[in-house]
């Protein structure tokens, strides 16, 4: 007994030390099970053919494939646009709201039900209204600014025409979604500090430039990476308003390839596409991460 | 002019052009979201038949019968046209067949419902006056109705996205939570890349996880069943769950629970009695968070389902195959949509609370 004592209180600080462990594990094993294990499956099998055998077909397929670089520049172009937009819109927004006018918590409400919305609400919503007899077109009729002869054939476009229409959708439903990360690390900042910029003399703008968006840094990193992560990914507003193949982008194309061809050696380029855009994905966050100065902050805060 | 003046006039007119600007922005956000309720009471009628499309639905639709050497016809009126048009089969008599007949057209096509009697009443005052008006009030509910009825398995699927979505809310809150817990209070090895698996499990695409997910789930016998969709989500929920479980839990002092454990409590009485009741509107609001999220998910759903879809499912495929006329497939989405947006206003506080402390 006498020896087993200190032995005891050892393991029991051990056992303290193992407690975020144990908390954690469940976590681990899950991402283990559901996330880890299909994703070493889906980058196997993508170097596989249908009969198993291993082969670089499935990529070299892609790349010869001209819609797949269509694919890749839709993407770009509404990731790049889109963010933008979205983001610069939504930090306003942010801004305004956070001055806490008179009315302010029922303009947050309002403006956060795109927020809520399905996304296959959204869709109906906008593929009733951009129709060319849709609510849109009917409403300015109703206002008197067009008539029936110059009904605007908003889903009948060119490429481009096309894009920009995405990007406005996207940045209706997703301006809310970005406006609250900004605003909630906004509200975290807090009066004083910026007040007593105002003190030393400061505009609003050099407050704004030189206090509160260095502040927020960290807030609108998390945003944009939460942002450019599902903006690379967008493909159901698409599908939704034009059709599979009108617009193509990455995502549009792995689900045509899995969804919609049927035939499992489709299934397995769009294994392959997943793959290649899981590479994009995560280095175009790196980059970011990169670029705005993540790495280095995290680094400067483990020396001290 | 004296200055006060001046800057009380320069104030409010800043304050005028504030507001301004705040309408524009409103109009914006809640001008689409109209149209989409505005279109789910619409009947056929005014959604296919009147050009430009009324904005808001009508209460009741107006109807006039006549009478010549053929027989009776019908007629509706058209706003867009401001004029009654004829409405239904060319001619027709007062048999029962037709009114019966009659009475289904009405119901289908405007909406709108009234008895046999009650035609057969109208068709004999024209029989007196050779015409007359009535209008009758509109089902407004009747999209709603007819959605359920039209798309096979509506109303299956939205037992089934309850399923999933509650399946989802327990497993992500439970080892989500355990894991904010973790994050809020203790420090360990590998919590910056915890913080970061957010981010990891949404670089690989969910859609492209989901054939994979076919076969480990139809090993576990789960494949196409509630639960093997939850279990899908709540990867995603996990991540999410531990970003706002780890900022509620950082919101409650940890000296509160000390201070418990000084007066003799464990580490687990504190946390039980202590911290979790402080927790709880928290929890309940990240709980209600992961509802949404899986309520509204339809990517996976589409592919990892077979005959058991979700309700986004149904919608989305009545949609893009369009299976309905689009004021069933509105009424459709509104139905979806509703308890998500009641959900969003209660926890509305708390969304900006549970971002609050999330940073990359």
């Amino acid at each position: 007994m006498r020896i087993t004592k200190p032995q005891l209180s050892l393991s029991r600080d051990n056992r303290k030390k193992m407690v975020p462990y144990l908390l954690i594990a469940p976590v681990i094993i899950y991402y283990t099970i559901f996330w880890l294990f299909p994703v070493l499956n889906a980058i196997v099998e993508s170097f596989r053919d249908v009969d198993g055998i291993w082969t670089l077909g499935n990529y070299i397929y892609i790349f010869k494939d001209p819609v797949f670089y269509t694919a890749l520049f839709d993407t770009a172009f509404l990731v790049i646009f889109s963010v933008t937009i979205e983001f610069v819109l939504a930090f306003g927004l942010a801004l305004l709201i956070n001055t806490k006018f008179k009315g302010s918590s029922i303009f947050l409400f309002l403006a956060m039900i795109p927020m809520a919305l399905p996304a296959v609400a959204v869709g109906a919503m906008w593929s009733s209204g951009l129709a060319t007899r849709g609510w849109l077109n009917s409403f300015l009729m109703h206002a008197g600014i067009i008539d029936d002869a110059s009904k605007i054939l908003f889903l009948a476009g060119g490429e481009m025409s096309r894009l920009w229409l995405i990007i406005i959708i996207d940045a209706w439903t997703v301006i809310p979604f970005v406006m609250i990360i900004l605003l909630a690390g906004l509200q975290g900042i807090g009066a004083d500090v910026r007040e007593a910029g105002y003190i030393f003399g400061g505009t609003k703008f050099q407050v704004l430039r030189k206090i509160t968006i260095p502040m927020l840094k960290p807030t609108i990193t998390t945003a944009m990476i939460l942002r450019i992560i599902s903006a690379i990914q967008i493909w159901l507003i698409i599908v939704m308003l034009f059709g599979f193949n009108r617009l193509p982008t990455l995502l549009e194309q792995i689900v045509l390839n899995y969804d919609e061809l049927g035939a499992a050696s489709f299934e397995r380029i769009g294994l392959a596409l997943s793959v290649i855009v899981a590479i994009i994905v995560s280095a175009t966050a790196i980059l970011y991460l990169k670029v705005s100065g993540s790495f280095e902050k995290k680094k400067e805060q483990e020396v001290e | 002019m004296n200055s006060a003046l001046q800057r009380q006039l320069r104030r409010s007119a800043k304050r005028t052009s504030l507001y301004i600007v705040l309408v524009g922005i409103l109009f914006i956000i809640i001008f689409p979201i109209f149209f989409l309720f505005s279109f789910s009471f619409m009947s056929d009628y005014e959604t296919y038949s009147e050009w430009p499309k009324p904005l808001v639905p009508s209460f009741k639709a107006d109807f006039k019968i006549d009478k010549d050497t053929e027989g009776y016809h019908l007629y509706i009126f058209n706003k867009s046209e401001n004029d009654f048009m004829p409405f239904g089969p060319l001619f027709f008599s007062n048999s029962e067949k037709d009114v019966s007949n009659l009475r289904k057209f009405i119901k289908l096509q405007a909406n709108s419902k009234i008895t046999d009697q009650k035609i057969e009443e109208y068709l004999r005052i024209v029989d007196k006056e050779s015409k007359v008006e009535f209008s009758v009030r509109k089902d407004l509910l009747a999209n709603y109705i007819l959605f359920f009825q039209v798309i096979n398995g509506a109303a299956r699927a939205v037992l089934n996205s309850l399923m999933v979505a509650g399946a989802t809310v327990v497993i992500a809150l439970t080892i989500g939570g355990m894991g904010g817990y973790a994050f809020a209070r203790y420090f360990f090895k590998g919590k910056n890349l915890l913080k970061l698996s957010v981010l990891f499990v949404r670089m690989f695409p969910a859609v492209s996880l989901a054939i994979p997910m076919v076969i480990i789930l139809a090993r576990m016998g789960l494949y196409d069943r509630p639960l093997g969709l939850s279990l899908v989500y709540s990867v995603g929920q996990i991540s999410m769950s531990i970003w706002i479980t780890a900022s509620v839990f950082m919101s409650i002092p940890i000296s509160l629970e000390e201070a418990a454990m000084i007066f003799g409590t464990t580490r687990v009485g504190a946390f039980w009695h202590v911290t979790l009741p402080l927790a709880l509107p928290g929890l309940a609001a990240c709980a209600m968070y992961s509802f949404i999220g899986s309520w509204n998910e339809v990517i996976a759903a589409v592919v990892l389902t077979q005959f058991n879809p979700t309700f986004p499912v149904v919608v989305y495929k009545a949609l893009v195959g369009s299976q309905g006329q689009i004021n069933l497939i509105t009424a459709g989405s509104v139905a979806q949509a509703v308890p998500a947006i009641i959900f969003t206003l209660i926890i509305r506080k708390y969304i900006i609370q549970m971002w609050g402390g999330v940073k990359v």
